[in-house]
């Protein structure tokens, strides 16, 4: 079942002006519920004109955007309240953080929803403990963190409004390995323990083929193909032929099957992959 | 020969209001003329500092630097020194907004050969030079605000490019950047070692970057803790996980074929390499086979 979805909606930006660009021509895609699905497309394919559909930023030129089943637009007095449900990690969320502490910085949001006092504390609490922030962190200026804490903290602000649909803009972007990780984690963490349902906007595969339940592949302003994780990946040489990057490993298994080997394509991991390659030696 | 860039047990220290942070601690290194390397490591290890330090950005706090024989940590060195190794060691930040100054890209490829006092047609030879060897030689009097971060990073390379420098620091250039703006910048970095014979230092996060460099320098912790070729390094799985960096995927299925009693040879740290071997496995199979 799908939690938010969009149906044949379309987004020019500067219509009727001779900058108009056409970002979204027609997509309908669907959302499922509870679940991580990641949204992949090269820059200018549309992804970020979606994402920022989904929560209310941008109002589609045609087509709806569905909520539960209901149309976000259909009393755009309320779009406001739609942006609690749909909390949208922008890409470098922590150039965003501006309070004198962490704390405060998480609290604003949920401040701003007028949720109350003790439930905001106890939010702070328990999305501290899932971005992996401590009790001394907490506390201090949102300048003194680490980079990756940093990343962390400004997503947590966005978490602590608690909102159903979770959209992060490319959450991992200029991270080392082990940044990417904790980020990865965290936000896996949060859907395990909400029940949310999660939208990854990445370039790249590996945490596509890593964390993502769905993938949707955006080319040219369109849905491109959309699936499961295994459905997309055992399509890999569609997604090269629009110059995607694939997960080192697939095209490892793709160099071999062009080799005449029978090497399992649709591998995405270095597990699948040693499995199908074991069997080969076995034979 | 000797090599061009010297580094003798250099430490470098972060002053905080109230710590001391040491970013670096008894470096020593030598790169030669011509040489592509790479510096990886996690966040915080120091790599980046190192970057800095290697032309002046930021001061040692002990320890030397010789560039081409000239020790630029001398307390006596003069400015126009100074600027000349700024000019030799040119450096490609990591966020493509905040290194164009100018409105109009030629304008900002100009930028570095009009502060050297250059003849004005020797000026629009190197703009133009520059260039065409970035490939963006269509868009000279484009703004560079509305390029991509690819684009805009080749017109930062042709800014120096135009300096005529024997060594390129690229600063974490492509953390910032799309697949194909990656892609771009990396051959880039390829383009003007092999073929232009200039000294590439890239720092960098991704290793599918690194495994393409002649020799790959692995920091942790402010210390250099391993030294070597793409192969030497990423197959020792050990250190890649203890400096907090990740094994290419192929090394890891390597790995595991070789722990389900198949022989690979050699290191199996590209789809290519690992492919190679896996193909020349299966065949001495085949023969055992027969």
């Amino acid at each position: 079942m799908s939690k938010i979805s969009v149906k044949n909606v379309s987004y020019v930006y500067s219509p009727g002006t001779t900058y108009r660009t056409d970002a979204l021509t027609n997509v309908t895609a669907e959302f499922e519920s509870g679940k991580i699905t990641g949204l992949i497309g090269h820059t200018g394919s549309g992804k970020s004109t979606l994402v920022q559909l989904l929560n209310g930023l941008l109002k589609p030129s045609e087509g709806e955007v569905l909520l539960d089943g209901r149309n976000i637009w259909e009393n755009p007095k309320e779009i406001g309240k739609i942006r609690f449900r749909v909390g949208l990690v922008m890409q470098y969320p922590e150039y965003q953080l501006f309070e004198e502490t962490v704390r405060k910085d998480i609290a604003f949001g949920p401040h701003n929803m007028g949720m109350s006092e003790e439930q905001i504390e106890k939010n702070i609490e328990k999305i501290a403990k899932i971005v992996g922030l401590d009790e001394l962190s907490l506390d201090k200026s949102p300048f003194d963190l680490s980079g990756g804490q940093k990343r962390r903290a400004a997503i947590a602000g966005v978490m602590a409004m608690e909102p159903e649909v979770l959209v992060l803009d490319e959450p991992a972007a200029g991270l080392d390995p082990e940044g990417r990780r904790a980020i990865f984690s965290a936000i896996s963490d949060y859907r395990e323990k909400t029940e949310a349902t999660v939208i990854i906007v990445s370039h790249s595969m590996e945490d596509m083929a890593d964390f993502c339940d769905n993938i949707i592949v955006m080319a040219n302003s369109k849905v491109f193909m959309s699936g499961t994780r295994d459905e997309v990946f055992s399509r890999s040489s569609e997604l090269t032929s629009i110059g995607l990057d694939i997960p080192e490993i697939t095209r490892l298994m793709m160099k071999l099957k062009e080799k005449g080997v029978a090497a399992d394509t649709g591998a995405y991991t270095v597990k699948s992959a040693a499995e199908s390659l074991i069997k080969l030696f076995e034979v | 020969m000797n090599p061009f860039i010297e580094v003798e047990n250099l430490s470098f220290v972060y002053e905080d209001e109230s710590d001391k942070i040491p970013a670096l601690h008894n470096v020593n290194l030598k790169i030669n003329a011509g040489e592509y390397v790479a510096v990886i490591g996690r966040n915080g290890s120091g790599k980046s500092t190192f970057a800095k330090l290697l032309n002046m950005i930021h001061e040692p706090s002990c320890g030397k630097i010789i560039v081409d024989g000239c020790d630029i940590t001398d307390k006596n060195i003069s400015d126009e020194e100074l600027f000349d190794i700024r000019r030799r060691v040119g450096m490609v930040f990591q966020n493509p907004d905040n290194q164009l100054v100018a409105t109009i890209v030629e304008d900002d490829v100009a930028f570095g050969p009009e502060n050297l006092g250059l003849p004005s047609d020797e000026i629009r030879r190197r703009v133009d030079g520059a260039l065409k060897t970035v490939g963006m030689e269509n868009f000279s009097r484009h703004e560079p605000a509305r390029l991509s971060g690819g684009q805009k990073q080749r017109i930062a390379i042709a800014g120096i490019i135009a300096m005529l420098p024997e060594c390129i620091i690229f600063d974490e250039s492509t953390a910032m950047l799309d697949p194909i703006g990656r892609r771009d910048i990396v051959s880039m970095m390829e383009k003007l070692n092999r073929e232009m014979g200039i000294t590439v230092i890239t720092i960098t996060h991704y290793m599918n970057e690194a495994v393409r460099a002649d020799r790959v320098i692995v920091f942790n912790n402010g210390e250099v803790v391993a030294d070597g070729t793409p192969d030497e390094i990423y197959s020792n799985k050990k250190l890649i996980t203890d400096a907090g960096l990740d094994l290419p995927q192929c090394a890891a299925l390597a790995q595991e074929l070789r722990k389900n009693g198949i022989e690979l040879d050699g290191a199996c740290i590209t789809p290519d390499k690992c492919a190679e071997a896996i193909l020349r496995a299966l065949s001495k199979k085949e023969v055992r086979d027969e």
